[in-house]
């Protein structure tokens, strides 16, 4: 019984599951046999070479796609509409209506996330807006927004709903230093906040940021865990991130070999 | 009954395309341009008063399907279907959403060619304005569901703009435009009994010339009707995130 409920509580505590999960476009494999836990309340990174996956992953975590085999719980649930509410998703073109304002790009989605109470959408727009510093350009196409700015209307669409978890593809792409920085205060916010965060990224600058990552490559997961144990593992003292990654790569490859 | 996150879609589009104004202008003035140079090509007003009806229906299928198609497209390819496929909406909320969106625009152009063609050409014609219009709108709306549905099939503008002669262009030549169903081949006959444009041209042909109504043009009304709903289900079914998969 004891054991039924920590279980039980262990689950609660986890934000998204995925379980031996594959995938393929025309026959080529690009999800293989993957599994990885997020617990609630982090950054999550996904590190990996660009074809490694990482999108894939994502796209079949919101309910884009569907696995071909193995299953995925987001929040306890299998991804549906039914979850969909309850999820922030970025893409990695920025997606927005060129023609349309900020504003107006963002109050779209705050109402086909179902925010129908005029007054309280109105403010949470606002507040949007402000958060990704963009009020000064309310009014204004997103076609005349540089691509920073693009990214952070994006972002705005993204969390007008408030969803506990978050997925980001590549969020930083294209953006200036002082701009990775502030992302990264606002991504460190939400996490406080109890929101589970989970980002795409082929940057180690980026990775450094998470409280956990999952190296990907191939299709596959090929190391889990915190920054600091993931370089830990390499047995060098001075290890950078970039350095871990190429030791479990290179061990992968062994074991692939052997 | 229908569901209310439509509305919401068909309001976007709208302001959307509104902000767009040299596109605008375009969905004012091309179906003016076009029907003053048919217009001019006919000298004798009795051939016009025949092709009309007919020059009606093909026009506002093609124009209406023309705009959803490449719209539509647009919204896979800029990523923004992508989004709305990860939210909360239901596939008939958006199909319907993109439905009523686009049907404004091609009511609107549908009614200038239509008042172009009755007031400034002078076209004569028995039957009630208003049953032309109501008939009109249930062949813009097939061309719309049929725009949105076929855009699936296309991953980019370029292979979007080839559907127009595949999906127009015969129907054009097998359904009554030009030449009387009845005196083609007997299998060409069969492809025209499956093609949306025969009854359209038909049942407008039947209220413009013989001054019948719109419970007189109930068959060919019905199977519009039936197209609209076929392919509104066929476009909700085969709806895709991204231009690319």
């Amino acid at each position: 019984m004891q054991n039924h409920i920590m279980s039980k509580s262990k689950l609660d505590s986890i934000a998204v599951e995925v379980k031996e999960v594959s995938f393929s476009y025309n026959n080529l494999r690009v999800i293989d046999r993957l599994s990885l836990r997020v617990p609630k309340g982090i950054s999550f990174g996904l590190l990996g070479p660009n074809g490694a996956g990482k999108t894939t992953l994502i796209r079949l975590a919101v309910g884009l796609l569907k696995p071909k085999s193995g299953n995925i719980r987001i929040l306890g649930e299998p991804p549906s509409r039914k979850t969909a509410h309850l999820i922030g998703y970025m893409p990695q073109l920025h997606s927005l209506y060129a023609e349309l304002s900020v504003r107006q790009n963002v109050d779209f989605f705050a109402r086909i996330y179902r925010l129908t109470n005029k007054p309280e959408r109105s403010e949470r727009v606002e507040e949007v807006i402000k958060l990704v510093d963009l009020w000064q350009r309310r009014n204004d196409a997103v076609l005349k927004l540089s691509s920073g700015m693009r990214q952070r209307v994006s972002m705005a669409c993204a969390i007008v709903h408030k969803p506990p978890l978050l997925f980001l593809d590549e969020p930083t792409v294209g953006l200036d230093p002082e701009l990775r920085v502030t992302f990264w205060e606002y991504f460190n916010n939400l996490t406080k906040q109890g929101n589970t965060l989970i980002i795409s990224s082929h940057t180690m600058d980026d990775a450094a940021h998470c409280d956990r990552l999952a190296f990907m490559r191939d299709g596959r997961v090929i190391a889990q865990g915190a920054p600091n144990e993931l370089k830990q593992a390499t047995g060098q003292p001075e290890a950078s991130l970039e350095d871990a990654f190429l030791y479990f790569l290179h061990s992968e490859e062994k074991k692939r070999d052997s | 009954m229908i569901p209310s996150q439509a509305f919401t879609i068909a309001g976007r589009v709208i302001r959307q395309l509104v902000r767009d104004r040299r596109t605008m202008a375009l969905i004012v003035i091309v179906p003016l341009v076009v029907m003053t140079l048919i217009g001019l090509s006919f000298p004798e007003s009795n051939v016009l008063d025949y092709i009309a009806p007919a020059l009606l229906a093909t026009l506002a299928l093609f124009f209406s399907f023309l705009l959803t198609g490449i719209s539509f497209l647009r919204e896979r390819s800029q990523g923004t279907m992508e989004r709305l496929m990860a939210s909360p909406l239901s596939r008939l909320d958006i199909v319907l959403g993109y439905l009523f969106g686009f049907f404004i625009f091609a009511l609107t152009q549908s009614l200038i060619i239509l008042l172009f063609t009755i007031y400034a050409l002078g076209v004569n014609y028995f039957g009630d304005l208003w049953q032309i219009f109501v008939f009109q709108i249930v062949i813009i709306t097939g061309a719309v569901t049929l725009g949105i549905f076929i855009s699936t099939f296309a991953r980019n503008e370029f292979q979007m703009v080839q559907f127009i002669p595949l999906i127009i262009i015969p129907q054009i030549f097998l359904c009554g435009v030009i030449w009387p169903v009845e005196q083609m081949p007997d299998y060409l006959q069969w492809l025209s009994v499956v093609l949306p444009l025969t009854y359209a041209v038909d049942g407008l042909r039947e209220i413009m010339l013989a001054g019948k109504n719109l419970l007189d043009v109930g068959f060919e009304l019905a199977v519009l009707v039936g197209f609209v709903v076929l392919t509104s289900i066929l476009a909700a079914l085969t709806l895709r995130r991204g231009a690319s998969g």
